[in-house]
């Protein structure tokens, strides 16, 4: 079996896997990334808007600086966020903004002089100063007091992850693309670094490092429809889970959005809504001017999710051989403006749909967008638990997004957290001494090649991964949705607790020779529903709703009992429930918890037990 | 009423002995809005689960999904079944090393091009973090991120005959990658370290010309003038150092 | 930490001979076209009457043109020859990688190559017995070559000759202007238009003038 020793193990090469990666090696340590893809393929590419960052340069911006961008991330968390973390964040942004643009990122910049805007389907004025011609420039996005989203065209996260895997070519950071890890090497304290299976041959190998770092970005995968990559399947959660030591933060912390399109679930932007579309349903009937009388469309993300669904299961929702969904309407724009400022839907339309947004509907419903939680770690980035393992990106709940992130902060956060904690990889690889048990190594290698024999001799049974996989998705959709009670939240747990023996009886229908797909959907498979688990029972727990988790049974936010973080344990492989465990959603308070501004206000005080409606 | 769709696809598994090269044919009923995301998918899920593809971001934005469509290079994820006849025959990429099936690895190929490009902005500056950022025109952002826009997913590598016959040619992607760093005003190298790395047969001079490139990028990629522009600009590079010697 | 800021590739020497023939080929190319072009017109001038093209080719024949520039062309066309072979694949193995190349991808410039290819290899021995039956028997007049086109089966070998050689140069302008950059993406299917045109009209001049030639009798 061929082992390759490095200091630091980075699993996952997206851009916050890669960030953290080169902080190490510019201190002088080897690096390797594992990735499912090439590099360059991960799912930040796919990220269009941008990354915010308080530099202030633009006219609409003037007056911003972190303490503003710390104050909207806050409040957009609903106050689940760890304020400490949240303020490093803001601090930092600007200058990893910089620091990008040192590397070759080539963000648009201000061009001084007389323009206009769209907002909420109307024209305004505004007039960018000379004296910052040239520097790096920003758009609105929701959520926030100024326009700070740096952008680079319509391909912020493509542009920045070719940047940042220049520098790691150029530092000779090693990318071992196809090459995904099946399992952590660790002792129950400290961590050694990974057992991965190759992508090209089937073969497994074994990485040793002084310091792992999951990197893996979401877990959107579990859910049967999502706007992330197919590759966002929780690999690198499931290798921490099933030490049994390191907790999962806030994994109910999910959030959807209104408008991903049917099929293949990709992304339509905001601004279809914002310019004036409308939502439809089976009858080519409006309904959001019904539920929400004010707002209509323009409600938040959250809020239109709910409606939606809401009005899907009163069967107004549109049958397709995809399942149900409702239409977004924007042919009234017109063709000039469908072309023009909103190319990028009419393209994804034509290009994924065949529908021509001009004269027909496009079909959509809301779909799971981005995971809040993941590997808990402190401000470090090091996760509990474990010595030497960390966890930086979407993959880890560093907690800077609490139960809800704003646009353009997760981008964001995958750079400026590699960043910092890169630099503490760094710090925490300089006193390190690390001696390889080698027991232990044979011990993980050993475990993972049985398993991989048994699936594929179907030993443990014949039940067939992908139906168990739809089987989770499927409990998920309907019990941990945008919606969620206390009884479809109690059936999706026992539905996936059902589905987790399955789960544990998977066997493969092909011979499992070389790089079997089935093979590593069912290497993941038990993971996944036990990362479901975890999701569906925390919310169950959770008797309250914050940020994007919304209890119909509870539907204040609950400052007196729940300003907490859940942590879930998989303690035992035997178990058939995660184990909870909760602490303080932040320890330190520079906002105190209060109201947000926006979306239904009501509120549990954590002195009082009064009631706040705010309407 | 639903066509029936005809799908032959190149199968083959390097790690099996038992595996030959040949071809599979599988039928789906067509439905509506069918990308060859659905299609294969499908086919993995409900026929056979050893079937080897590349998706991730399924959005044309990642590049993973490339293969030869009915005799083209493309992109499957944005390939819609409506546009295609009844029989389709899918083949994975030529030029690169294939994984299995319709899989190849574009990735090493990628990797190595990096290097030998030295794919990085090359100044002598240092990073300042408490100044603020260089200045630059919107332009020429907007230039430098066109060329920045390829997606590497190696249709015009596949498509080109020069690949096809030396492999250690650049390829579009590759000579485009350089003029990039060659358009952007950070980058400190001279034309003489451009020529250096592209001045040559495996670089701008081994285009034939044939542009096929050009007309399988499934970004739309400039190609064309591209490559137009780089051989004017090394060929004039390679007069001045001829004469200088 | 210390990060190499520079190009410093030991393994990539500066190729200096690839652009210049690079050059070389172009050029060559292109003053093969300049010349194919000129003969037709000249040849051509049959077709208006026998003593105009006498009185062109005496031109040629008094100012020592035709005795150096016949031998000169003849030059060019071989190292024509020999700057784009470098690109043609001899070998059996790469022929076939490109034919099923061309095979796979239905896709006409790639095809255009191909024909460019199969048709050098063939003006290469045509092109050098014309050059050398014409230059070997100079002065050129209209009664010897329409003798010798009426005769055996030399009006095949032209029938032949002629479009090969259009297509070619045809082929080969519009490579190098949009392999140079002269012409730019939004000019492509205008050249591809204009130089399909303009093989044509060449290809009709040739067949007239081989008829001109076919039927003049001394």
């Amino acid at each position: 079996m061929q082992t390759i020793y490095t200091d630091v193990l980075v699993i996952g090469a997206g851009l916050a896997g890669e960030r953290a990666a080169i902080e190490a090696a510019q201190a002088g340590f080897s690096a390797i990334c594992l990735s499912l893809v090439p590099a360059r393929r991960s799912h930040s590419s796919a990220a269009m808007g941008g990354m915010q960052a308080a530099l202030g340069n633009c006219a609409k911006g003037e007056g911003d600086c972190p303490d503003v961008h710390f104050s909207d991330t806050v409040k957009g968390s609903d106050w689940g966020c760890d304020q400490e973390v949240a303020r490093l964040f803001a601090d930092q942004a600007p200058i990893e903004m910089r620091q990008l643009a040192h590397w070759g990122v080539p963000w648009n910049r201000v061009v001084p002089g007389k323009d206009t805007y769209f907002k909420g389907g109307k024209i305004f004025d505004k007039e960018e100063k000379e004296e910052n011609r040239g520097l790096i420039t920003a758009r609105d996005f929701g959520g926030t007091a100024k326009w700070r989203t740096c952008y680079v065209s319509d391909g912020t996260g493509h542009s920045v992850l070719f940047t940042v895997d220049n520098v790691c070519a150029q530092l000779g950071v090693e990318v071992h693309d196809k090459t995904e890890a099946v399992a952590l090497i660790q002792d129950g304290q400290t961590c050694f670094g990974a057992v991965a299976r190759c992508l090209r041959t089937g073969e497994l190998r074994v990485y040793l490092a002084k310091a792992t770092t999951i990197a893996t970005g979401g877990f959107g995968r579990i859910y049967p429809g999502t706007t992330n990559a197919v590759i966002c399947d929780g690999g690198g959660h499931i290798t921490a889970l099933n030490t049994g030591v390191v907790p999962m933060g806030n994994m109910e912390a999910v959030q959807f959005h209104p408008t991903g399109i049917v099929p293949t679930e990709i992304l339509v932007t905001e601004g279809c809504r914002g310019d004036g579309g409308t939502l439809l349903d089976v009858n080519e009937e409006r309904f959001m001017n019904i539920y929400e009388p004010e707002k209509q469309e323009l409600a938040s993300r959250d809020v239109v999710s709910r409606w939606m669904t809401h009005h899907i299961r009163l069967g107004k929702g549109v049958k397709s051989p995809y399942g149900d969904h409702l239409w977004l309407d924007i042919r009234h724009l017109g063709e000039k403006h469908i072309t023009g400022k909103l190319r990028e839907v009419y393209e994804i339309c034509t290009s994924f749909l065949g529908v021509d947004p001009i004269h027909q509907l496009i079909p959509v419903r809301p779909t799971q967008h981005y995971s809040m939680g993941g590997v808990r770690t402190n401000k470090d980035g090091h996760a509990y638990g474990l010595k030497g393992l960390f966890s930086v990106g979407e993959a880890a709940c560093w907690d800077m997004h609490g139960f809800n992130r704003l646009g353009g902060n997760s981008l964001a956060e995958t750079v400026v957290a590699g960043g910092i904690v890169g630099k503490k990889i760094a710090e925490f690889l300089q006193g390190a001494e690390v001696t390889f048990n080698s027991g232990v190594i044979d011990a993980e290698v050993k475990k993972q090649q049985e398993r991989i024999q048994n699936i594929i001799s179907c030993k443990a049974g014949t039940e067939n991964v992908y139906k168990v996989r739809t089987a989770m998705q499927d409990a998920l959709f309907k019990g941990a949705n945008i919606f969620r009670t206390d009884a479809g939240l109690t059936e999706c747990v026992n539905t996936l607790q059902e589905t987790l023996a399955r789960a544990r009886k998977v066997g493969l229908k092909s011979n499992g020779k070389g790089v079997n797909p089935e093979l590593s959907a069912a290497l993941k498979i038990e993971g996944q529903v036990k990362m479901a688990l975890m999701l569906s029972y925390g919310a169950l727990k959770r008797t309250e709703s914050r940020g994007s988790h919304n209890r119909e049974d509870f539907t204040a936010r609950n400052d007196r009992d729940w300003l907490t973080r859940t942590l879930a344990y998989w303690k035992s492989e035997k178990d058939d429930l995660p184990t909870l465990d909760y602490e303080a959603a932040t320890n330190i308070f520079h906002i105190p918890p209060g109201d947000r501004g926006y979306g239904k206000s009501e509120i549990i005080k954590a002195d009082d037990v009064k009631t706040e409606d705010k309407g | 009423m639903a066509r029936s769709l005809k799908f032959n696809i190149f199968r083959y598994n390097p790690q099996d002995p038992e595996s030959t090269p040949h071809m599979e044919s599988f039928v789906l009923e067509e439905t509506d809005s069918m990308t060859l995301f659905i299609v294969l998918n499908r086919i993995r899920e409900e026929q056979d689960p050893s079937l080897q593809f590349d998706f991730c971001c399924r959005a044309g934005i990642c590049g993973s999904c490339g293969m030869v469509v009915n005799g083209r290079p493309s992109l499957a994820c944005h390939t819609k079944t409506k546009e295609l006849p009844d029989e389709i025959t899918l083949l994975p990429l030529p030029v690169f090393q294939l994984v299995g099936d319709l899989s190849v690895d574009t990735g090493s190929w990628f990797r190595e091009l990096y290097d030998t490009v030295e794919s990085w902005i090359h100044t002598k500056k240092e990073f300042d973090p408490k100044a603020q950022e260089e200045r630059m025109e919107n332009e020429v952002a907007e230039a430098i991120y066109e060329l920045d826009r390829c997606v590497e997913c190696g249709c015009c590598v596949a498509a080109c005959g020069t690949a096809r016959l030396r492999p250690d040619f650049l390829g579009a992607a590759g000579l485009n990658r350089v003029g990039r760093f060659l358009i952007d005003p950070r980058d400190e190298r001279t034309e003489q370290d451009y020529y250096q790395i592209i001045g040559n047969d495996m670089g701008i001079f081994g285009c034939m010309g044939l542009l096929a490139c050009e007309d399988v990028c499934p970004k739309h990629m400039p190609l064309q003038d591209q490559l137009g522009f780089l051989r004017k600009k090394m060929g004039i590079t390679a007069l001045k150092t001829f004469f200088k010697k | 930490m210390s990060v190499p800021l520079t190009a410093n590739h030991k393994s990539l020497q500066c190729h200096r001979w690839d652009g210049v023939l690079d050059w070389a080929q172009m050029l060559s190319g292109a003053g093969l076209i300049a010349f194919m072009w000129m003969h037709m017109t000249l040849v051509a001038s049959v077709v208006l009457s026998p003593s105009i093209m006498n009185a062109i080719a005496e031109f040629f024949e008094a100012t020592g043109m035709a005795q150096v520039g016949g031998p000169l062309v003849f030059l060019l066309f071989l190292a024509h020859f020999a700057l784009a072979a470098r690109k043609i694949p001899f070998r059996l193995e790469g022929q076939k990688t490109i034919w099923e190349h061309a095979k796979l991808l239905h896709h006409t410039d790639t095809w255009l190559w191909v024909v460019q290819v199969v048709s050098a290899m063939i003006i290469l021995v045509m092109g050098a017995i014309h050059m050398w039956v014409v230059l070997s028997d100079l002065p050129i007049t209209a009664l010897k070559s329409a003798a010798r086109i009426q005769s055996g089966a030399w009006i095949f070998f032209y029938l032949l000759l002629l479009p090969l050689v259009e297509l070619h140069v045809g082929i080969g302008l519009y490579r190098i202007a949009v392999k140079w950059g002269f012409v730019q993406r939004s000019g492509r299917k205008g050249l591809k238009r204009g130089e399909n045109l303009l093989t044509l009209v060449f290809i009709t001049i040739g067949l007239l003038t081989l008829v001109r030639f076919w039927f003049l009798k001394g």
